[in-house]
Formats: C-alpha cells, structure tokens, sequence
C-alpha cells in the first residue's frame, strides 16, 4: 500500500493541478480571449517551472544537511512527530515573533544599530525556515515510508535510511506543493511546522536554550 | 552492621564473599534478590528511530534528484525560462516580505505616541510567549 502512495500522490497532484489550470470559460472563438487564455497557460507553466526548481533546490539541500547531520535532523523530526501541536504554537509564535522583531529593527534603522541586527535575523530566520523545513521532509518520509517493524526494515534494500526519508518527503510535499491553491497552504503549514521543531530541538541538539540560575553558578 | 566481619565484608565484598551464608542481615542487604524477570523479545520491541538510520541509499535519492532536476529543465525550457529568472522569480516572496517589513517600520514611525506603545507592548508579549514556549524541554523520544 505504500508502495503505491507516492506514485498515486503524484498522480493525484497532476490531475488536480491540471483540473484546476485548465480554462473554466468555454472557448468563444475571439482573438482577445484566446490570448488571454495563452497568457494564463504560460504563467502557470512559468509557476510550475520555479516550483519544480525549488524542489530540485530542496532535495540538494536535504541531501547535504542530512548527510552533514543526520542525527540531528531526525531528532527534530522525531520531536515534529511526538508533539506536533507544540511545533506548531512555537512556529506560529516564532514567525510572528520573527516579523516583529523585524519591523522593531527596521524601526533602528536610522539610529544605524537596526542593520547589523536585521542581518543577523534574516540570517538567523533562514537558517531556521531550510533547517525546519528539511525535519519536516525527514518526518513526512518517515510516517508515508518509514519501517513499523524490523523485518520490515530488514527486508528493504533501497527505502531506509534519513537520507531516502528526507529525499521522499521533500517529494511528497513537492508533489502536494504544486497543487494550486491548496499546496502553498500545505507548504506553508510545513515551514511552521519546521520552524517550531528547529526551535522546539534548539537545531536538533536537545539543549535548553536558556540555563536556569541555578545551572549558572 | 553489627561485627567486624561485617566492616570486612564491606571493605571487600569479593574476598569476603562467605560472609554471606554466615549473616542473615549482610545477606539481606547484599545477597542476590530474586525479582520476577520476564524474558524480552527483542524483535518484538518497538523500533527505535535510529536503527537502519544510517543507510544510504543513493540509487533512490539520485533518482528523485534527477527527475526534479529534469522536470525542472523541461518545464524551464518549454516555459521559455532562464535559469536567472527562475532564480528572480524565486526571491519575489523574499522581497515582498522585505517591502512588507520596512512599510510597516516607516509606518509605525509616523504613528502617534500611544500606537507605537501598543505596537512595543506586542512585541514584548510576543516574543515573552516565545521564551516561555522555549524553556519547555523537547520529548522526542520519551514521547
């Protein structure tokens, strides 16, 4: 059965996408619609054509970080799958945080103290958005693909393993990514889902973020 | 601990180690407890996340990572799309949000006095709700 999930998932993706981009008006023959028509076709194969992009960017991404730390994107991943709901009031509160924070810093601007700072979050939000977004890759695989059992685990030569995990979550949520409308809700909610995770593992590491008074001496 | 050969016992248990048929109660501190044990099956238990963790299968991540990278190029190509643009077309959300931020910045200057008190009470609520959900430690796996 999952076998058959990605492929249909896939397949789902395309029908939907092209149900959905196909032209809802009938063709009345005019010159002024067809261009029209024309225009929007190309826009969305243009759309289409960055998102694949994206996701080829994505998958590179996911190799190399999964390669350089696996063991702590599966830690957050694992934290994604045990408590989803705290993942995703951090993201929530984290994004929201982010923002304010920038337009605080940005409000510092003039007093030249505000750009060194909105540097430092931008960078700091962007490591956070692709390391987040790479546990939920991990995740997704993990719950569409990952082995229930160890014979399970045992008998598969190819399927095991974070780095075929992340790689097929990457495709699953790219696949559910080009689906109009509903995909960037859907990698929307991903990237708050990782963020909260990022930050729930402080980066995969376990660590509290902040030492108590009485750890500090 | 009531003699001397206790206080022996103690020092070194391994030389020592009749003492145990000798004292009732060194025995009963010390002796071997027979709890109840049930034999584990190990196959039966729950799989760990990082068995099979360490696995590289490259066929299946090479091939997803060519058929992205081709579908992305044929889209590209029947799009009539330079890599360059589709790298443009990528940053648009990240300069939106930029022209976002700093819009809201400029406003929030030009605001009144208690606007913008409201607008720092936020940020502080906000980003004391991030600490607060920060000092919870992560349950991963003793979920």
């Amino acid at each position: 059965m999952l076998r058959l999930f990605v492929p249909l998932t896939i397949v789902g993706a395309t029908l939907v996408t092209g149900m959905i981009a196909a032209p809802s008006e009938p063709f009345s023959g005019t010159m002024e619609i067809r261009s029209i028509t024309l225009q929007q076709a190309a826009s969305m194969v243009q759309q289409t054509a960055v998102v694949v992009s994206l996701i080829a960017v994505w998958i590179l991404a996911a190799i190399a970080l999964t390669l350089m730390s696996g063991r702590e994107v599966r830690a957050s991943s694992t934290e994604v799958r045990a408590s989803a709901l705290h993942c995703f009031t951090l993201g929530l509160v984290a994004v929201t945080s982010f923002v304010l924070t920038a337009i605080v810093f940005s409000y510092l601007v003039p007093f030249l103290i505000g750009i060194p700072l909105l540097f430092a979050l931008a960078v700091f939000a962007v490591i956070t958005k692709i390391y987040g977004m790479i546990a939920v890759f991990h995740a997704v695989g993990t719950l569409v693909a990952g082995a229930r059992t160890r014979n399970q685990l045992d008998s598969r030569k190819w399927l095991r393993g974070d780095l075929a995990m992340s790689v097929l979550g990457v495709l699953i949520l790219g696949a559910l990514r080009l689906i109009p409308v509903a995909g960037p809700i859907v990698w929307g909610l991903a990237s708050v889902f990782g963020i909260g995770s990022a930050l729930a593992t402080k980066f995969g590491r376990r660590e509290p973020w902040f030492l108590r008074v009485a750890q500090a001496f | 601990m009531k003699t001397d050969s206790c206080l022996r016992y103690l020092e070194d248990p391994d030389a020592n180690a009749g003492h145990l048929a000798e004292c009732e109660e060194c025995r009963a501190l010390f002796g071997d407890t027979e709890l109840p044990t049930k034999p584990i099956d190990v196959p039966q238990l729950p799989l760990a996340t990082w068995e099979g963790a360490s696995h590289r299968s490259w066929p299946l991540v090479l091939a997803g990572f060519v058929v992205a990278l081709a579908a992305a190029a044929v889209l590209c190509l029947i799009a009539g799309m330079t890599p360059l643009r589709v790298v443009e077309s990528s940053f648009r959300s990240v300069q939106s949000m930029r022209a976002f931020v700093f819009t809201s910045a400029a406003a929030l200057r030009a605001a009144s006095m208690g606007a913008q008190i409201a607008f720092f009470g936020a940020f502080i609520v906000v980003n004391a709700v991030l600490f607060a959900l920060l000092r919870r430690s992560p349950r991963g796996i003793d979920a």
